[in-house]
């Protein structure tokens, strides 16, 4: 009997070819998660605050901004394609990303992995304060949502509380999901240009929180600092 | 062109040099490697590799080269090979430069050389402090590919156990076990290669990794191959003194300038930044004043040991002396020594750029090993071929520096495909051999393991290995007197008698390391007492092997090779010729 | 620390992949400059528990003990790192040594790596040479150039950076910070350049760099101070322009 074989069948030679290089789905659609952070919804959500800032100027001139935004032409197919869908697509498949994950914090105190997990956790909190601003905000206005409409929740101390937290955790998570997506997306690659990316990053993130607090007080206290640019 | 299966055990440089000859001539390859074979020894190969590539306008030629070899190994090197290794140098740093190792450039973008011992040229390429990691992966990466296009096997975490021998005394495959499973099973091929690195695990403290133990070398040699020059054992005069290990750090930091001294007043307690240079002695600089720091290895380290021992200038009393690069610009040597300066910083604490660094000889290299013949590294046993540093041919008495990756990568060239020529020509391959002969000698060593496992008795393998090492280190290495080479080849036989009684504590076949250990361990003893009695017999003072009651090189009677045949329990030696037909010997001295 | 003080080791143990892990405590004999190897192999010596029960010596993996052949990571004190170069004298007691738990265990510290040499395969982590004959000099390179590749080549393919990552584990195929810088080194090099589009095809496959997160606890962990975050940086950038727009000009 040939001893070859006999000797070596069972040793099954380690992969044989190079296995073949199937690009796989995921890039893309983890490509479009990161990108959807920014455009549309990074994008959509700095016209909302750039447009929710009016509260800072007059009801009137809030109510105008409301109602222009209200009255675009083919506003449902625009909000779902600009808006919910990637909403919804990035909240859903950021949870699928989240749960191939296993933070380890608790070894590994880092700060960028502080940053990775909280990514996680205001992404959630995001989500779902979006989920419920829009239905209280979109749906339960018929779409036609004034400034009163908006000043009666924040004076419920619990939807205002919820307010504070959500604009908090959407900022923070838009300023260092803009770092994620200028390192995953390779646009800084240095050490010292990811820092620099950081600040400027964390930088936009501060300044999303405090315009979002400030339209916030606006509503509470009836505070229009720029009204005396309507008079 | 038949296809043919060639064993390699080994896939340190040598191993994966000639692994990739054999796949690239088309024939089927099986590669063995107790570790992974990214992790084999030749990772730590820090300082560099020699070739006359002449870059630096030195005038330096392939023949300078070849002839600063035989001349650092004291003459006792058959030179044809030795000339074929130089020679070939320019081209093999091409091929390594080509397959993407990063040497370390000149703005010029072209390969830069250090200065290494015994040599007075720049002649060594080098990849920061880390030159044999990096030859090591470009390597590895090649067989890599290989081993995708499905050319090459790889083995790892199969221990070569024995090779199988034909009824004819040819060499038809070889039995090895899994170092996870326990398995033993043979493994049939037309010619093997062994290609297993150093044995400095049978030294206390040595600077090669744990896995050069030199067993499968003992082990071929227990099966007749012939080991050669076994007494021919190279001390590095500078390393960490350490716990587990002494770690090197490479004659490269002396090519950089840094410089060897002691405090002249004996027992100096003062910070050795506090000791002005009027105080402090550069002994080797004033002995050797042509190659100063840059003298050979053992030349070096008997300097250490005499201004240690004979002059007690030792710091602070001990065994030790300062190697000192705080003169030379910090931007350089990060980016030339960064490497071996970070292994002093990490393991002793302190920034070798500020502080002198304290430093020991330590065991490093075996330059005997088994014997090849004069053309292709083929051993006596047909069908046996070595390379690497297990093998005897180049180094003579006393390797230099950054020649030893050159000889491995040279060496694996000419194996590779002198095994797949022996191959072709055999009248009948491994698939005609019954396969009994597997049979038989898989059971035989299965048996051993078995024995071991079972075995009763108050001995334990780890104890017996520190007492061997500390035997070889303290009686078999620098120094060397005769009565106590008598005293270290009896405790050596007295610990193969404890060996027989030792009792495993582990008894699972499963990842059981200490069975394989003690497997090994009994290998080692045999390379032990081998390496004791070739240096008892040698009655001269050569390279590395010094007697002082024979201080002189006596080429009347010594100009000769050991040839070691195992024979049933002892050894028989043969002094055979060395060829020096290129190079008539001369006194070798480094004085001027 | 005065000669003849022990120190205290737990070792987290476990026969084979089939049985159950437990914990065993072990106490060594203290020695000047000791390691956190000198320990196993004391306990090799003499395979008995703190509380004087005879058991098994540890198996563990170790080759180089000077930090470059990348065999001894195992997780002490709750971090992952190499053994060898972990000095006793700076370690809080008891030290606790664990295998790594992003591998599959072998038996007590030795984990099964093979994944990551797998995954260099399909990465395609090598130079393609034409052979191995003498056909001159390689491509020249500037200096700068060479620094910046041998920093990266210095990967002793440890693993820490897969141990200490979130995204890899059983859940994620995600080949690690170790093989995408393995993807940069080759892309980097001249001869390498020309196979580029190969390695940015596989590293946009399965368990590619989407799945990189940024927790970069990777460049913290890495022993040999390889910018990890810098590779897989500009990995994704050349993945990605690759992507879009390799396409366009093939
Ligand atoms: C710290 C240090 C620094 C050095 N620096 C330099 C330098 O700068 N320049 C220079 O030229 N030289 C240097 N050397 C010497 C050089 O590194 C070695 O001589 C060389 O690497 C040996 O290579 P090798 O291929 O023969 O064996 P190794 O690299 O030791 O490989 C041996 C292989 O054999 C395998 N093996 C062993 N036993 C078995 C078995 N029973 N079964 C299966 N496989 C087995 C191992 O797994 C391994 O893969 C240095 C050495 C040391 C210790
Ligand atoms: S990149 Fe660093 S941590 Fe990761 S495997 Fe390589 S050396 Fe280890
Ligand atoms: S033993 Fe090699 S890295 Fe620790």
């Amino acid at each position: 009997m040939p001893a070859k074989a006999a000797a070596t069948a069972e040793v099954t030679p380690e992969a044989t070819t190079v296995p073949a290089a199937v690009p796989s789905r995921s890039y893309i659609w983890d490509k479009l998660h990161s990108l959807s952070g920014i455009v549309p919804i990074g994008a959509f959500l700095a016209e909302h605050f750039w447009s929710n800032s009016y509260a800072l100027v007059s009801i009137d001139r809030y109510n105008q901004a409301s109602y222009d935004l209200q009255t675009i032409p083919w506003r449902v197919p625009v909000e779902a394609l600009l808006i919910w869908l990637p909403i919804l697509y990035h909240g859903f498949y950021g949870v699928y990303i989240w749960s191939k994950g296993e933070s380890n914090l608790s070894r590994y105190g880092y700060g960028a992995n502080w940053m990775y997990a909280l990514q996680r956790w205001t992404g959630l909190i995001a989500f779902v304060f979006i989920g419920w601003h829009v239905y209280v905000e979109r749906f339960m206005t018929q779409g036609r949502s004034t400034y009163f409409d908006v000043a009666t929740t924040m004076a419920n101390p619990l939807y205002l509380s919820f307010y504070v937290i959500g604009i908090l955790a959407v900022s923070f998570h838009f300023g260092n999901g803009l770092w994620q997506f200028a390192n995953k997306w390779g646009l800084v690659v240095g050490r010292d240009a990811q820092r620099k990316a950081a600040w400027i990053t964390g930088a936009i993130g501060v300044l999303f929180a405090v315009v979002g607090l400030l339209i916030i007080f606006g509503f509470v206290f009836q505070w229009r600092p720029f009204q005396f640019y309507a008079q | 062109m038949n296809p043919t299966r060639v064993i390699l055990i080994g896939g340190g440089l040598a191993g994966l040099m000639a692994a990739i000859r054999v796949a690239e001539l088309g024939h089927a390859v099986d590669l063995f490697s107790v570790v992974p074979v990214r992790r084999s020894h030749s990772v730590c190969a820090q300082g560099g590799i020699n070739a006359a590539k002449n870059l630096k306008g030195e005038g330096d030629s392939t023949w300078q080269h070849f002839d600063d070899t035989v001349y650092g190994g004291d003459f006792l090197q058959n030179q044809p090979l030795v000339k074929g290794m130089c020679e070939a140098a320019p081209g093999i740093i091409d091929l390594l430069d080509r397959m993407g190792v990063t040497f370390n450039r000149t703005p010029e973008g072209l390969l830069d050389f250090r200065r290494f011992g015994g040599t007075l040229y720049h002649r060594t390429a080098f990849a920061g402090a880390t030159t044999g990691q990096q030859l090591l992966y470009a390597l590895d990466e090649q067989v890599r590919r290989f081993e995708a296009e499905g050319k090459i096997r790889k083995l790892e975490g199969w221990m070569f156990v024995s090779a199988v021998l034909d009824d004819a005394g040819v060499c038809r495959g070889v039995t090895a076990v899994s170092l996870r499973s326990g398995e033993v099973r043979a493994f049939p091929a037309d010619a093997i290669i062994v290609a297993t690195g150093g044995i400095g695990s049978i030294f206390r403290q040595s600077t090669n990794s744990v896995a050069c133990t030199g067993s499968a070398q003992s082990a071929l040699f227990q099966q007749g191959v012939n080991y050669a020059n076994a007494e021919m054992i190279q001390v590095h005069p500078t390393a960490i003194p350490g716990e587990d290990k002494c770690r090197l750090i490479s004659e490269s930091v002396r090519g950089e300038g840094g410089r060897v001294w002691v405090p002249k007043t004996p027992g100096d307690t003062r910070d050795p930044r506090a000791i002005p240079d009027a105080e402090r002695f550069y002994f080797l600089e004033e002995w050797y004043p042509k190659y100063g720091n840059l003298v050979p290895r053992d030349v070096a380290t008997r300097a250490i040991h005499k201004v240690v021992f004979e002059e007690g200038l030792g710091i602070d009393g001990k065994a030790m002396v300062y190697l000192d690069v705080t003169h030379l610009p910090r931007e350089m040597l990060t980016r030339k020594l960064g490497g071996v300066l970070e292994i002093y910083e990490k393991f002793v604490g302190l920034d070798p750029r500020d502080h002198p660094m304290k430093v020991f000889p330590a065991q490093h290299y075996t330059m005997g090993g088994v014997w090849v013949d004069n053309e292709n590294q083929a051993t006596n046993v047909p069908g046996i071929y070595a390379a690497g540093e297990c093998e005897y041919q180049y180094h003579g008495a006393n390797r230099l520096g950054a020649n030893s990756l050159l000889s491995c990568i040279y060496g694996g060239m000419l194996a590779g495909p002198a095994a797949v020529r022996y191959a072709q020509n055999l009248a009948k391959g491994s698939d005609t051999v019954s396969s009994d002969v597997y049979e038989r000698e898989r059971k035989r060593q299965e048996d051993i393991y078995e024995k071991l496992r079972g075995q009763e008795g108050s001995e334990n393998p780890i104890t017996i290995w520190k007492e061997m090492g500390e035997t070889m280190t303290q009686h078999v290495t620098v120094i060397r007197y005769n009565k106590d080479l008598e005293a270290a080849d009896a405790k050596l036989a007295e610990l193969q008698e404890r060996y027989k009684r030792i009792n495993l504590a582990d008894r699972a076949r499963w990842g059981n390391q200490s069975l394989h250990f003690t497997r090994e361990l009994g290998n080692m003893l045999v390379l032990a007492r081998l390496i004791t009695q070739c240096a008892a017999l040698r009655n001269e003072s050569r390279g590395a092997h010094y007697k002082p009651d024979f201080p002189e090189r006596d080429d009347e009677n010594w100009l000769r090779t050991t040839r070691a045949e195992y024979d049933n329990g002892s050894f028989k030696i043969h002094l055979d010729p060395v060829d020096t037909s290129l190079i008539t010997p001369r006194k070798r001295s480094y004085k001027s | 620390m005065a000669e003849g003080k022990t120190i205290v080791v737990k070792i987290k143990r476990q026969a084979s992949p089939t049985e159950p892990a437990r914990w065993e405590e072990f106490s060594v004999r203290w020695r000047p400059n000791m390691n956190v190897i000198a320990c196993l192999i004391d306990i090799a010596e003499n395979p008995v528990t703190r509380y004087g029960k005879p058991t098994t010596p540890v198996s563990y993996e170790a080759n180089c003990l000077e930090e470059v052949c990348g065999a001894c990571a195992v997780v002490i004190n709750g971090r992952s790192r190499q053994a060898c170069s972990a000095l006793v004298d700076h370690l809080d007691q008891p030290i606790r040594i664990e295998p790594m738990s992003s591998f599959p265990i072998v038996r007590d510290l030795v984990v099964d790596r093979s994944k990551m040499f797998e995954d260099a395969k399909r990465l395609r982590c090598w130079v393609p040479i034409d052979g191995t004959y003498d056909i001159g000099p390689g491509p020249r390179i500037a200096p700068e150039r060479q620094q910046v590749a041998y920093a990266l080549s210095r990967c002793i393919f440890c693993g820490n950076c897969l141990e200490v990552c979130p995204k890899v584990n059983e859940h994620s195929d995600f080949v690690g910070a170790a093989l995408i810088n393995q993807v940069r080194l080759f892309n980097m090099h001249p001869t390498g350049a020309m196979h580029a589009h190969e390695r940015l095809q596989a590293v946009r496959g399965i368990g590619g760099i989407q799945e990189c997160d940024n927790a970069q606890n990777c460049v913290k962990a890495c022993p040999k101070g390889i910018p990890l975050t810098e590779s897989n940086n500009d990995v994704n950038r050349q993945a990605l322009l690759d992507a879009i727009f390799g396409w366009m000009f093939r």
